[in-house]
Order: structure tokens, then sequence, then C-alpha cells
């Protein structure tokens, strides 16, 4: 397991599903992720994921009642607990999944930051140029601010558009279907 | 002409249609041979609808999925250069038909509208697919829900994605309309000429 | 007489420094003095084109015939499919992906479905993972010979495309077999396949392999050694490695310019640690090194296929899917006999199964490069936010830094060696 202890700007280390996320304020994001580059060998920006958070745990859903390795069915009061989601500390999170392209011992972080309606995150095209296109993407989809990126304009909807689509908050839209209260 | 009034079954024709020995012709060869009758093209009418279908040429509009089992109708297997339908053409101004191939969405609804516009009449536009024919599985914001909302429609081809015979089918059967007498849909369907 | 151009070592570098443009590196602007000429002319490769891959519409700056500047805009094909799919239960969001990228829609549909297994924690019997293995080597060898066809007709060797279809049919001939359908055939679920193989299938798939090498022994004598091809080919579209790294490369594009990354490999999921393939490295970095990868990976793809085929044909009787009975579906015998199963059936099918609360990402070797799937769960029946890295997407950034210096000829060269689906790009 990597150390990534010095990484600027670190609030938490995840370990989850075989996968570290590594938690970043949003002021140091610039930082940590060319400490990454430089210090860890992470060159490759695979993807970069904007998530929104609203409702979230509002619909009181329940867990995953069971083990991984399959239940017996008639076998009575064999269940897990059930569990919340837990909470969220801000709307969005901006995950960038990093890859060290090397020959011996490839590796994947998570790079995760949390920011607020109205708060931009810092672009990284000096650290990956390949963040282009999936910060456009992100402002256009989610409307993510993405401070100092040279050419941010809409990139999958039209340029007049309104609204972010990928928001909670913003309908799917499309027709009614008559007789059909499933989507 | 040889037919001279006989049954294509009895001049050793098997298609499809004419297998089932008690069934009589389907709904649309009986709804097409009434259709002839009412319409009654003169003789030059149907010499020319006969030219048409014959050689209708599509222009490249491959969109999505569709697209990939639209090119498969050009290769050898299910060949629609038997239909004289071989050369797509890249540019609108030189094709008849427009098979609307994949979904559209928004951004795409413009530029089609104007392809559209580029073809010179008669032309015939086929929704391949069911998203071009009703939005498909993509019923929300980015895709618009049938492609009738912007161009006149001649045929709708359901499937996801059909089938190249499924196609073809659609093909014939726009064919044997315009044959018949059916005229495009633009002078038929007052939304969007 | 053709001659294969000198290969180029491996380590020395196709250009020194990078020419990602600056500052927007996915844009090529022209030169000032360039424009001071009031020479440039502005041209709309509109999305409608016979030759650009699907709907990708590039506003071209062109200097005479050299290409100063280069602009890719898409969004044509957006479908929205991320938040369709965050409606939808988690079984009936696997009919989404595959459409994504429409030419290898397996693979789609397994980078969801593992994305998925990933956050359940699931165990797949063997028999699912070396039929999934196998299909999707089948797709890829769908997706390069469509690649191959349309790439082909593009440059002119038209006779190339018909000879693709003619054995993408057969692929698809297998595909129409064992799932019923021969595009998005939606038979990878959640825990394993949807059903099990049919009888019949490994006969043909059999016959399939012996036939596929001499097929790409005969694309290759038309293609490889031909004079024209090489001339419209080689030293086109250059790409050196660090800015293919740079500019997030993967697959064919990141292998031609000479780095050795492939996710089957170097990260190996499904059953690729238990077969022996090849993959091939080529170090110029131009349209010719990306279609010896393309026709290399071919005949590895079919190598295989052979291997899988002779796994699976020792394990007939064997479960295609996962026994856990909260996610999947129990066997109809059963609802006869137990409620319990006929309650799990009810509850699946009605509300969906339920997935635990957490974040994943899952990468796959797509034909394209690497597709990713992220995917948050929030511990309902339906996906919280699904979102799909598409190689495509990012392969069309590279396409400002390997024009320059080309000519307008290049650029269809040089676009249609990305190999994009435009499915992909916008989603």
């Amino acid at each position: 397991m990597t150390d990534f202890g010095a990484v600027p700007g670190l609030v938490e280390l995840i370990d989850a599903h075989g996968e570290t996320t590594i938690v970043v304020t949003r002021e140091r994001l610039a930082d940590a992720a060319a400490h990454l580059r430089e210090e860890h060998g992470f060159n490759f920006l695979s993807d970069i994921t904007a998530v929104d958070y609203l409702g979230w745990g509002d619909a009181g859903v329940s867990g995953y009642i069971g083990t991984p390795a399959g239940r017996d069915l008639n076998t009575p009061m064999t269940q897990g607990y059930q569990a919340l989601p837990q909470a969220k500390p801000k709307r969005f999170a901006m995950n960038y999944h990093l890859l060290a392209l090397r020959a011996t011992r490839p590796e994947r972080v998570r790079l995760q930051t949390w920011i607020d309606e109205g708060e931009a995150v810092a672009t990284l095209i000096g650290v990956w140029p390949t963040a282009d296109f999936h910060e456009r993407e992100a402002f256009d989809m989610m409307g993510v601010g993405i401070d100092g990126h040279p050419n941010l304009k809409r990139i999958l909807l039209d340029d007049d558009w309104d609204g972010h689509p990928l928001r909670k908050d913003y309908p799917l839209g499309g027709e009614p279907v008559r007789f059909s209260d499933a989507v | 002409m040889a037919l001279d009034g006989k049954r294509l079954r009895d001049l050793g024709l098997q298609s499809e249609r004419l297998l089932m020995p008690t069934k009589g012709p389907s709904n649309f060869e009986e709804e097409v041979n009434d259709l002839e009758q009412k319409v009654g093209l003169t003789t030059l009418e149907k010499a020319v609808a006969w030219a048409q279908t014959n050689s209708m040429w599509p222009d490249t509009f491959g969109l999505a999925c569709c697209a990939i089992e639209m090119m498969s109708i050009v290769a050898s297997r299910y060949d629609i250069a038997r239909f004289g339908m071989e050369p797509f053409r890249g540019s609108p101004r030189q094709a008849d038909l427009l098979i609307i191939s994949g979904r559209v969405s928004h951004k795409m609804a413009a530029p089609l509208r104007q392809i559209y516009d580029q073809m010179l009449e008669p032309k015939w536009v086929i929704a391949m697919g069911a998203c071009a024919s009703s939005g498909g599985m993509f019923n929300n914001y980015a895709i618009v829900q049938s492609v009738d909302k912007i161009v006149p429609v001649d045929m709708y081809v359901p499937g996801c994605p059909p089938r190249p015979e499924q196609l073809i089918e659609g093909i014939v059967r726009l064919h044997e309309a315009v044959k018949a007498g059916v005229p495009p849909a633009y002078e038929l369907r007052s939304v969007a000429k | 007489m053709a001659t294969v151009t000198q290969r180029r070592r491996h380590g020395t570098p196709i250009y020194e420094h990078s020419r990602i443009p600056h500052p927007t590196p996915s844009v090529l602007t022209t030169s000032e003095e360039l424009r001071a000429t009031g020479d440039i002319m502005t041209v709309n490769f509109g999305p409608n084109h016979p030759s650009t891959h699907g709907v990708l519409r590039l506003i071209v700056d062109l200097y005479g015939e050299d290409v100063t500047g280069l602009e890719a805009v898409v969004g044509y094909l957006h479908t929205g499919f991320e938040k369709n799919m965050e409606q939808k239960t988690w079984w009936k969001c696997i009919t989404y992906p595959e459409r994504i990228d429409y030419v290898s829609f397996q693979n789609n549909e397994y980078v969801f479905v593992a994305a998925v297994e990933k956050l359940l924690e699931l165990e797949i019997p063997a028999k699912a993972t070396w039929m999934r293995t196998l299909l999707c080597e089948l797709n890829r060898i769908h997706s390069h010979l469509v690649w191959l066809g349309t790439s082909a007709l593009e440059l002119g060797a038209i006779s190339m495309f018909w000879y693709a279809f003619r054995e993408r049919d057969l692929v698809l001939d297998l595909f129409e077999l064992v799932t019923g359908e021969r595009m998005h055939t939606r038979y990878f679920q959640v825990g394993g396949l949807a059903e099990d193989i049919p009888r019949g299938f490994y006969p043909e798939a059999r016959k399939f392999c012996a036939w596929m090498p001499k097929a790409i022994d005969d694309y290759e004598t038309l293609l490889t050694r031909n004079k024209i091809w090489l001339e419209r080919t080689q030293g086109i579209g250059l790409l050196s490695a660090d800015d293919a790294i740079a500019l997030g490369q993967s697959g064919p594009v990141l292998r031609g310019s000479g780095v050795d990354w492939d996710i089957r490999k170097d990260e190996p999921y499904l059953a690729y640690h238990q077969v022996d393939f090849r993959v091939p490295v080529y170090p110029e970095g131009d349209v010719y090194a990306r279609y010896r990868v393309h026709m290399d990976e071919m005949r590895e793809s079919v190598r295989i296929v052979d291997q899988c085929l002779d796994r699976l044909e020792n394990m007939e009787g064997e479960p295609w899917i996962a026994d856990d009975r909260k996610v999947v579906l129990p066997p109809r015998e059963e609802l006869h006999t137990s409620m319990e199963s006929l309650i799990h059936h009810f509850k699946i099918v009605t509300e969906g199964f339920r997935v635990p609360e957490g974040e994943a990402y899952v990468a796959i070797e797509s034909p394209r490069g690497e597709l990713g799937c992220y995917v948050c769960s929030d511990g309902g029946p339906k996906p919280w936010r699904v979102k799909f890295r598409a190689p495509s997407f990012v392969a069309l950034q590279a396409a400002a830094t390997m024009m320059q210096g080309a000519l307008i000829a290049d650029m269809i060269a040089a676009v249609g060696s990305l190999d994009t689906v435009m499915g992909e790009v916008d989603r």
C-alpha cells in the first residue's frame, strides 16, 4: 500500500472495494494533483466524474441484506443488518480517477474533492492535458465551475442550453407514456 | 409484360408471402391492391413510379447503432444493390431517400432538418429503429421523441436495431406503396412540411 | 515494389518535445501570421459527412491544403444515458450501456455489470467468466472489422468494406446463436450470464476460428504492403508516447505509439490471466502503426477465443450465474416448491435487487482503449450515479495534436485511425 500521507490538502484516505480514495480540500486540489503526478507517478488521468448528492439519504433505503457468498433462503433469521447511507459533506463531489501507467506495479487511485453549489475547482490541464474535455463535460452536465480552463464551453449540449441536466433537481424530460407509471 | 395475369406462384416464385396456401395476400398487400384501384395511376405515372422505386438512392445519414445495421444491408449478405440502392450518396442534393438510422438529439435536429430541406423532391424518409420512430428507450431531455416531429416520415421500421431483413422489408414496402400511387409523406402530412 | 517502413527502435522519440497545442490541448489554432495573410479558409466538416465516423463535426482552418486549425465539436448524439440510468433499476440499466459504444456492445455491458458486481462483491462462476471472455473477444473482432471496413473505405480501399463485413456477419451469426440478437445482445447479467450456452455453439465457433485467420491474411494481402496504403498511412497522424499518455490515450492509439499498456495483461480481469496471447506494440506512432496493431489484435483475439472454447467445452452442466438469491433470479423449478424463492423472484423483478452503498470504478480494455465505468450506489434498487469513461471521447482530444503539419486528406486517415464511435463520445 502506497503511503499517501504527504499529499497536500489531505482530508481523508478511504479504502473500499480494493480502491483507494484520497480526499483533499478544494483549495489544494492542483497541488495535490501535481504531487501525485511527480512523487507517485500518476501520469495518466482516466476520468473526471462529478457527482451530485442532492437528496442523498432522503429515500429510506436499506443496504444489501446478505453476504457475498450467497445466502440460504430457507434458513430463517439469517439477515444482515440494515444501514442508511452515510451523510456527505457537501453537495458535489469531483472524482479524478488516476492511473500510474508503468510496467511494474501499475496503480489506480481516486482523487476526490467536495464542493458546494457555486464553488469552482481549479483546472488540471496543466497537470494532465487530457482533463480538457472531461472538465468541460463536468461543467456542461453538472454546472461545476472550472477556474482557469481556457475553453470552458458546453461540449455535449447546445451552446444555448439552459440548466445542467445531470443535477438531481433537473427533470428527466421526455414525454409522458400512457398507461405506464414506469419511466 | 411476361406476367399476363398469371400469379407469381404459378410461375414458380415461392416467396415468403405465398408460402401459406390457406392464407391470402397479407393486409398490406390487399390494401396496396385496393389503393392501386382507387388511385388509378396512368401508365405514365406507373412507369415513373417504377423508375423511382428501382433506383431510390439513400443518403448517408447514419447516426448510431442502426447505422451499423444499415451498413450491413449494403454489404454482400443482405445486398440492397439488388434493389438498386447501393450508391449511398454523400450529398443530400443527389439523394432520394433519407434513412434516419439512430437516435436524433436536439442538437442534431437542426442539421437533420437542413439535410432534409436540401434534398430535392420527390424524397422519402424512413425512420429506422425505435429511436427514430418514437424516441425508443430514451424518453428524456436529450432525444427528440420521434423524428416525425421534424420531418415527415413515410415508413417506420421498428427494432433496436432492426435486423437487416427488417429494414429491407421496410424498404420493399415503401417501394410497393410508391408503385401503388401513395405520394411521398410531405404531400400527405401537414406537419413539418 | 512496395516496401514496409523501417521500424523505429523502441524508445526513440517520434518527434522532439510535445506537440500538444497550447493553451487548449484539444484545439489547434491557426497562427497569427497565417491569419494575417487572409488566405485562411474555414471549412466545416459537418455532422453529416460520409467520412467522419458518425456525427462528428470538425471545424478546420485550411491554408491551401494544409490544416492549420482544427476543433472538434461533439454532442450531436448526446443521449442522456447517465440520467436515464438513474431512473431504472439495476437490472433494467444493463440495456443502456450497450448502446453507448454500439460497435463493441458487450464490452460496455461487461464494464457496467463488473462495476455492480464489485460493489456487491459477488463471486462469478467459472463458466460465466470464460463465456464472457469469449464474447468480449468476439466483440473485439467485430469492432476491428467495422473499423477496418469503414476506415479503408474512407481512404479509397472500397473492397475492404465488403470483405470485412462478410466476416462481420459471421461474428453476428455467432452472437445470434448464443443470445438471439445480432447486436445489443443483453446477455450479461449481474452474477453471470442470462442463460446457459445453447447447444451447437461450440462447433460453430470453432468453424469461425478456423476461417478467421485466413480472412485476416486476405486483408493483409490487400493492404499491408500496398503502396497506396503505405503512402496514405505512414508518417501520418504522428503521436509520441509522452503526448499519448499526457492526452489520456489508450488502446491501439497508445500501443501504436510504442507504449506497452494493455489492461488485459497489466490489470487482468475476467479470464485473461489464464489465456496466452500477445499484445502488439508498434513504435512508429502513425496511422500505419495503429492499423498493424488492429490487425494483430484480431489474430490474437481468435487465439483467445480458441482457448476459451477449449475450456468451455469441458464445462457442460456447470452453473452460468451466481447463486446469490438476493441478486439473481432463482431457477424456475424452485418457484414451485419454495415460498422464499417465490418472494425473492417477485421482489427482484418488481422492486429490483439492492446494491450496497459505495462507489466503484472498473476499467477494461475495450477495442478502443480503456473503457471505464464509475458507479455510485446509495444502497437502493436504482443507481445514484453512473458515468462511463469513453476512450473515443478522450481520443478526439488527440486529433488536434496529430494534425500538426498535415494535409486535409491526412485528416481523414488520422481521425479514422483514432477509431472513434460517436455514441461513446457523446453518451
